[in-house]
């Protein structure tokens, strides 16, 4: 592989971290949204949510790429590549979140909300002081497993000509004839970034220790 | 080791085509393109190509390059507007021309009847006719009736095992028949056979062929056709006259000038200058 063919790593690699973490930064909050709407009951959004997040867990990201790339221009909506891939991993991510952050608010000890109800706290107070300080400890893992799923699931929105680690693998085993070079580059690029995840989420939870320790 | 193009790569697009088409064919159909008119009016056309489809189009150190690359650089240099490039893998680049999102694709597309329902193809930009290849040593083949009865070597699944028919028609009238076929997982390994004696001939599309032969020059032989011939040309969504009016006129050019056929030398090893104003594929 010559010096190009790594730039063109490197920059597959920038693409899929940056298309990653963007998509984890708006799925988080929105797995959180949409599971507080199914934990509370609400009438007509929880069911509704229920399906749509079913469909989000069934659908394959190269299938939901293409239907928000290629579909929407046919009924008015026009969006551009990059967007489209943040739709598809965010819309993915975010339905897995959500179940993530429904197990976790599922299991909270209702105990505790009695308690806090009893001494006068408001529902926003309840969640904002007792619940979430507790699920987001008990999530966690599931949750960066779910990130790192998602940085492994990403190629799937090089259909939209996104060129991400494997994209520019692809592209250099095309032009070499030499498939084994790139691939194996890439696979140790994936390796490093998912390190990456895992070893914030180790740091991040010794934190916490620290914290609950003090 | 060296893997050759279009063989697998037509596979894979046929079975990618069918479900795309399929998932979107529904919505599609209300999708239009922009015409000639609409494109002066923004001031600038949408083009599509491919990635990794040596040698018509690839990218080499992050700079697209190739066939139709070279091509597509000419037509910006003709047209009064600008050409906007999206680089995108082949499996939704079809259905992104037929939902309008693509005004054309400048890329390797064979020309077949399923497509031509929802594209219309410009003037074809290369052969892709199916021929055989023998060992350069093998004194016994030297046209199309000698092929009776020897062993040939083809792609398990691929268009040219649907092809040989049309060779089997072909031997016919001599009283000659197809021997034994003998399939394989890519062709690499094929042509390894055919080099160790195993099979007596392969078939491929005539652009593959030559580039073997450069690549192993001595070793084997380029045939005659074995079946009809088909050509690749850019498609534009199906009823987009105007587009196809204006790119037909730009590669008649090309060809006036020579510039076509130079470029088919640069990068097939070979020339077509025999090739159709429009191709039908029936």
């Amino acid at each position: 592989m010559t010096a190009g063919d790594w730039l063109s790593l490197a920059q597959g690699a920038l693409t899929t971290v940056t298309l990653s973490i963007v998509a984890i930064a708006i799925g988080l909050p929105l797995g959180l949204a949409l599971a507080l709407v199914r934990w509370r009951g609400v009438r007509l959004a929880s069911p509704c949510i229920a399906i749509l997040v079913s469909l989000l867990r069934a659908s394959p990201g190269v299938t939901l790429g293409l239907l928000i790339f290629f579909a929407l221009p046919t009924i008015g909506i026009s969006i551009g590549a990059i967007p489209a891939a943040i739709a598809t991993l965010t819309l993915i991510t975010g339905a897995f979140n959500c179940e993530i952050w429904r197990g976790a608010l599922v299991d909270f000890p209702r105990d505790q909300l009695e308690a806090a109800q009893s001494v006068g706290m408001t529902a926003g107070m309840r969640l904002r002081l007792i619940v979430l300080p507790q699920i987001l400890r008990s999530a966690m893992p599931a949750l960066v497993n779910e990130m790192t799923l998602l940085v492994k699931a990403s190629p799937a929105v090089a259909v939209l000509g996104v060129v991400d680690i494997t994209r520019a693998a692809v592209r250099i085993g095309a032009n070499t004839y030499e498939p084994l070079p790139p691939f194996s580059a890439a696979l140790v690029i994936y390796s490093l970034v998912v390190f990456l995840f895992v070893l914030a989420q180790r740091l991040v939870e010794r934190g916490q220790r620290r914290a609950a320790a003090a | 080791m060296s893997r050759l193009i279009t063989t697998r790569r037509e596979i894979l697009r046929t079975v990618g085509m069918t479900a795309i088409a399929t998932a979107a064919a529904g919505l599609s159909r209300g999708a239009r393109a922009a015409t000639l008119d609409e494109i002066k009016q923004r001031g600038y056309m949408i083009v599509a190509t491919e990635d990794d489809f040596r040698p018509f189009e690839f990218v080499k150190d992050g700079v697209p390059t190739g066939f139709d690359t070279e091509l597509l650089k000419l037509l910006r240099k003709t047209v009064p507007f600008e050409i906007r490039q999206e680089i995108i893998p082949w499996t939704g680049l079809l259905q992104g021309v037929d939902t309008g999102k693509y005004d054309v694709a400048i890329t390797a597309a064979l020309i077949t009847k399923e497509r031509q329902q929802f594209l219309d193809y410009c003037s074809p930009i290369s052969d892709a006719t199916i021929y055989y290849v023998k060992r350069a040593n093998d004194k016994s083949i030297t046209g199309i009736k000698d092929l009776s009865g020897k062993t040939v070597g083809v792609q398990a699944g691929s268009a040219m095992l649907a092809a040989l028919p049309q060779l089997e028609a072909m031997l016919a009238p001599t009283g000659g028949k197809l021997g034994k076929v003998t399939q394989y997982v890519s062709y690499p390994e094929a042509y390894q056979d055919l080099a160790i004696g195993r099979t007596d001939f392969v078939t491929n599309t005539v652009i593959n062929l030559n580039l073997l032969i450069k690549e192993k020059p001595g070793v084997f032989e380029l045939g005659q056709p074995v079946a009809a011939k088909t050509y690749i040309a850019w498609p534009v969504k199906k009823g987009n006259t105007s587009v196809l009016a204006l790119l037909n006129g730009f590669l008649a050019a090309e060809r006036k000038n020579g510039e076509m056929y130079k470029l088919q030398k640069e990068w097939f090893g070979q020339s077509f200058e025999d090739m159709p104003e429009s191709f039908t594929a029936t």
